[in-house]
């Protein structure tokens, strides 16, 4: 193991990545695309043994990679909050929920806000939000949640934060589930609408069928994400958090108000994480309060952590080997959550810094772990 | 980092090179042994349900049940095998599944889903697969109620009909005139207990609700104390009927204690344990006959009693195998012959109506009693009468 | 919304309160005292809980305790489970150190990834009474509730004259139980050697080790300590509940953490404080309202009493815990 990880070093793939004249960085970087786009087909041996249908009680391999995808907006998003910023957030799955919720809500023709509006304003028993007029709201509503929880609680620090997080995703799951009037309970809202598309074969361009083109709507809308999240990252904001997470009160002291930026990441993962629900309550075209229970939370704080938090090409990783190694291998399903649990502890202990860390984070990952070994042998 | 341009062009070349060598091979994947033709009878028939985590106790007999009956027919010249579909009751991993299922047209029936959430979110999926379901246990009303599709089927009857028994066992048969009415605030529970609520009228003293995961029930349990009930109504699960149990014995409440189909099973009598005793359970599974072999059959092939809907989901399996005894060989004949099939069932005699469900005048529920940890018969109920 | 109840039966809502708010305050510890040494939340103290809980189901299958046994019987049963109780704990709360906290603080791992192991370790000890132990050994394990057979048997020993509320042997237990081990552990934390040594290190790793403590040891006694806390929980919990099941720590958990928080994480006595009033509030909250919002009762609770209280009731720190 450690062999093959030191050949891996050797080619110092990164280093050369970084070398390499642009036009080869942008037909790679169009390669890796174009492969994305394409691996819904994906049926060449030996690669096609990644596919999670081979055998006989597998699930749809569109279906698992549009969840991976959403997965990965997820992590983009929590990324900005934890390794951008450097704020624990467990409730995390309180916006993604939001999301859900909103298009739900506002978009179904069976959701007790719509019904009440159709009444209030003598509307057709068919009228509903349009689909595009969901995505405001969600954004919205996402982001003032991000703002509310943020204001209060951010001037907290770290541990208390990552409690009171924790616990305002366990309120909005919990209201959602108990306000029957508005979210209409337990029972959830069905009839979530799908984006507006031709129909093809009698059949909505946006069914539950054909998912290979959700996975390829969420890929565009991923691929956008990533390119705002680098540009952010490199931004006046982006920099700014840096220099909180490395140390607030030097940050404070050189005029970075430490409050706004992380008031600003805060938002900004929400908006991201209430985006990332959206698409899947409309895929879904059902949600319920039960999707949304605090170990979501704690899975996808796992993905940011165990790719590499800060890096996107990690939290990548992480979203993806989370999400699609169970279900690659459902063979094995009840020993799967054991496996799963082995697995955090193994790679973290053998990899603390993530999969994929970011260079800056590797840096500072050997300096502490240096100071580490220094203080074991000062005793 | 002068080489660099020598390195890329290797990079490109070796990817060039393994892209063309590795078209060579293809795997077969999904839809492998496609539509079948006439005569040749090879068929997957997929069950889907929480086969692990916390609520797979609740699944898993069913769908043992429902291997029983494939193992026990005799298939002529079918091959019929039994895919088992992991959701975790959770509706965002059956989406995926039930696509899978629906787009491979080796399936020709679908058992399940187990749970009303995970039903609701993939029904409109098998519907546009055009693949029959029957399901063992998901009795939420307005699956069939509200938004029908042609392909849903179920062996049991949904929860206005169980609420309207509790509450008919209640008054007919407990003879209560002030009822306690507790649930679990979960898509099961709650409207079960709405239902019985709104048929006992003002025979029901109180309201409460609770949670799934709750163990300490000291609030409710003082809330009963001051409503002094003649009977108390859960509508929820074993998980936490055990602990509410042990608590309303402990603070000294003897009145009959009633619960829903939530809480039938072998498990029962292990959770609650002596508190438990005299308990009822209200369940549309009609006693297993004397005569019958399926009890031993299953012990011995699963190395436990039948639990939770055993016998629904040998039912379930029964209807797909006798859809193929009559020739059946795609799902569009399938759906047609689930549609308007009748027979005789282990767990009751099985019929359709136009919405999928049990046919009102058949509705019947029993009432189960905790006696020494085994849940006896103790009386039919009929809701519809 | 009613009022009426709450008022009306204040007496006994209070003392609901407090049982369920001593057990909160025992599993906090566990939070509290890792938390105050390390910085660390422990994830996996939760498990760590669950797995006495199984100790004592343990007990009194080996020595067939049920229910009905006589007086003597009952005592052995009862304080052979509390011990078998204790020791799994505390070896489960040191095996996770040991296994999932040691080689990260070696590297020096930042916070969130001791986080992370954390979780893991927890799924992991969730799946070996889920799945693990089930398949090689059968029932009781698995993915079911297990009943704990009454040993004790729920009595009422007394009624407080006046106000007539009823006080059941197994109240006594738990809210004595509790207290008498909170004492015994806010003296040996300030007034033993071991306990300088813990307050030490809280204080300040560096000066503490310079001053010859041995900073893994205080870490280990740490863990031992508080996994002893959440064996004496768990005895208390089956006592009041007779259940078992493989995620029954989940919530307790979570819920300790959140009283730990409220009292002021590292504060010993903050453990106590927060439990009760965490109690104490979801079930005058229950009162009124019903028992399905109680979590957030519980969290609405901890904004508010940070908002004003940024460290919680008590405020922070086991070093600073008796000046």
């Amino acid at each position: 193991m450690s062999q093959l990880t030191a050949a891996y070093r050797g080619l110092r793939i990164g280093d050369r990545w970084d070398a390499a004249p642009k036009p080869v960085r942008w037909f790679g970087l169009l390669l890796v695309v174009a492969f994305a786009y394409y691996l819904p087909y994906l049926n060449i041996l030996p690669f096609a043994y990644i596919r999670t249908d081979l055998t006989p009680s597998g699930s749809d391999w569109a279906s698992v990679l549009f969840l991976v995808v959403v997965y990965m907006i997820v992590a983009v998003g929590l990324n900005v909050v934890i390794g951008l910023a450097g704020l624990l957030d467990l409730g995390y799955v309180g916006f993604y929920a939001l999301g859900a919720y909103s298009i739900a809500l506002f978009g179904s023709k069976s959701s007790p806000v719509v019904e009440a509006l159709q009444v209030k304003f003598g509307l057709s028993e068919e009228w509903a939000v349009p689909f595009a007029a969901c995505i405001p709201i969600a954004i919205v509503m996402s982001l003032v949640a991000g703002v509310i929880l943020g204001a209060p609680t951010l001037r907290l620090r770290g541990d208390y934060l990552a409690i009171v997080t924790l616990g305002f995703g366990e309120i909005i799951r919990i209201t959602a589930r108990n306000l029957d009037g508005v979210t209409n309970g337990a029972a959830g809202i069905t009839q979530v609408p799908t984006p507006p598309g031709p129909e093809i074969d009698g059949r909505q361009f946006f069914n539950t069928i054909d998912a290979e083109r959700w996975y390829w709507l969420a890929l565009t809308i991923l691929i956008l994400i990533i390119w705002l999240a680098r540009r952010l990252e490199h931004s006046r904001v982006g920099r700014a958090w840096l220099a909180i997470r490395e140390d607030e009160d030097a940050a404070a002291v050189m005029g970075v108000a430490g409050f706004k930026f992380k008031l600003w990441a805060f938002a900004i993962g929400a908006t991201l994480g209430g985006f990332a629900g959206l698409l899947f309550g409309s895929k879904q075209q059902y949600v319920e309060p039960n999707a949304f229970m605090v170990q979501l939370s704690f899975l996808f704080v796992a993905m940011v952590v165990i790719g590499g938090s800060g890096n996107i090409a990690g939290v990548l990783l992480g979203a993806f080997l989370l999400t699609y190694l169970p279900e690659r291998f459902r063979e094995f399903v009840e020993w799967r959550p054991f496996a799963f649990g082995v697995a955090l502890v193994a790679v973290m202990i053998l990899r603390p810094q993530g999969l994929v860390p970011s260079r800056r984070r590797a840096r500072e990952f050997e300096d502490r772990r240096h100071e580490a070994e220094e203080a074991a042998a000062d005793v | 980092m002068i080489r660099s341009t020598k390195t890329w062009q290797a990079v490109a070349f070796t990817a060039v090179a393994g892209l063309a060598l590795s078209a060579c091979g293809t795997t077969d994947t999904g839809g492998g042994s496609s539509s079948a033709d006439d005569g040749d009878c090879n068929f997957k028939i997929a069950a889907m349900g929480a086969l692990s985590g916390a609520n797979a106790s609740i699944v898993i007999p069913s769908v043992d049940g429902a291997q029983l009956a494939l193992d026990q027919w005799d298939g002529g010249d079918c091959t019929v095998s039994l895919e088992r579909f992991d959701t975790e009751g959770d509706p965002a991993k059956a989406t995926p599944v039930a696509t899978q299922i629906a787009g491979d047209e080796s399936f020709i029936g679908v058992i399940g889903g187990a749970f009303s959430g995970e039903t609701r979110a993939t029904k409109t999926i098998y519907q546009d697969g055009g693949i029959p379901m029957v399901s063992q246990s998901a009795t939420a009303t307005d699956l069939t109620q509200d938004e029908p599709v042609e392909v849903f089927h179920r062996l049991v009857p949904y929860d206005d009909y169980q609420g309207v028994a509790i509450a008919k066992y209640l008054t007919d048969e407990a003879g209560a005139s002030k009822v306690f009415v507790i649930d679990n605030a979960e898509a099961y529970g709650e409207p079960l207990a709405d239902r019985v609520a709104e048929t006992l009228g003002d025979k029901m003293v109180q309201r409460d609700k609770t949670e799934v995961g709750q163990t300490d029930f000291a609030p409710t349990i003082s809330k009963i104390e001051s409503a002094k009930p003649d009977a108390i109504m859960y509508g929820g699960y074993i998980a936490e009927a055990a602990p509410l149990l042990k608590q309303i014995r402990d603070a000294g409440i003897e009145a009959p204690f009633i619960g829903g189909d939530g809480l039938y099973g072998a498990d029962f009598g292990n959770a609650v344990g002596a508190a438990g005793e005299g308990a009822v359970v209200m369940c549309p599974c009609a006693p297993i006959e004397d005569d019958s072999t399926f009890a031993d059959d299953f012990e011995e092939e699963f190395g436990g009693k039948p639990g939770a809907y055993a016998a629904e989901g040998y039912d379930a399996m029964t209807v797909f195998l006798k859809g193929l005894e009559d020739g059946a060989r795609n799902r569009a004949d399938m759906l047609e012959f689930v549609n308007s099939y009748t027979g005789e069932g282990l767990s009751k005699d099985i019929a359709f109506d136009e919405n999928g469900d049990v046919p009102a005048d058949q509705v019947s529920y029993w009432a189960y009693k905790n006696e020494g940890g085994t849940l006896t018969p103790e009386v039919e109920v009929k809701p519809g009468s | 919304m009613d009022f009426n109840n709450l008022i009306s039966g204040l007496d006994r809502h209070t003392l609901d309160g407090i049982t369920r708010g001593s057990i909160y305050a025992l599993v906090a510890l566990g939070y509290t005292m890792v938390y105050g040494v390390m910085k660390l939340i422990n994830f996996a103290h939760s498990e760590v809980f669950m797995v006495g809980t199984w100790a004592v189901l343990g007990t009194y299958t080996v020595i067939g305790a049920t229910a009905g046994d006589g007086l003597g019987m009952v005592i052995a049963a009862t304080v052979l489970a509390l011990l078998a109780a204790m020791l799994a704990s505390a070896g489960t709360a040191l095996a996770v150190e040991r296994i999932a906290y040691r080689p990260l603080r070696k590297k020096g791992a930042p916070p969130l990834i001791f986080l992370i192991t954390g979780i893991g370790c927890s799924m992991v000890l969730v799946e070996i009474f889920g799945q693990v132990l089930r398949v090689f050994f059968g029932r009781p394990f698995g993915r079911v509730t297990v009943n704990i057979p009454s040993v004790l048997e729920t009595k009422t020993v007394f009624t407080i004259p006046g106000i007539d509320l009823a006080v059941s042997n197994t109240r006594i237990l738990i809210i004595v139980g509790a207290i008498v081990m909170m004492l015994a552990l806010d003296a040996f934390v300030n007034k033993s050697r071991l306990g300088r040594g813990v307050r030490a290190v809280a204080q300040d790793p560096d000066t503490a080790s310079l001053m010859g403590v041995n900073q893994e040891r205080v870490i280990m006694l740490v863990f031992v300590l508080g996994g002893a806390m959440a064996g004496v929980a768990a005895l208390l919990y089956t006592v009041q509940y007779d259940i078992t099941k493989f995620d029954i720590g989940f919530i307790i958990g979570l819920k300790a953490f959140t009283a730990a928080v409220l009292g002021g994480i590292g504060n010993l006595r903050g453990a106590l404080v927060g439990g009760l009033f965490l109690g104490l509030v979801e079930v005058y909250a229950s009162a009124v309202w019903d028992s399905s919002w109680t979590n957030v009762y519980a969290f609405v609770v901890l904004v508010v009493v940070l908002m004003f209280r940024p460290t919680g009731l008590l405020g922070e720190s086991l070093g600073k815990a008796r000046a």
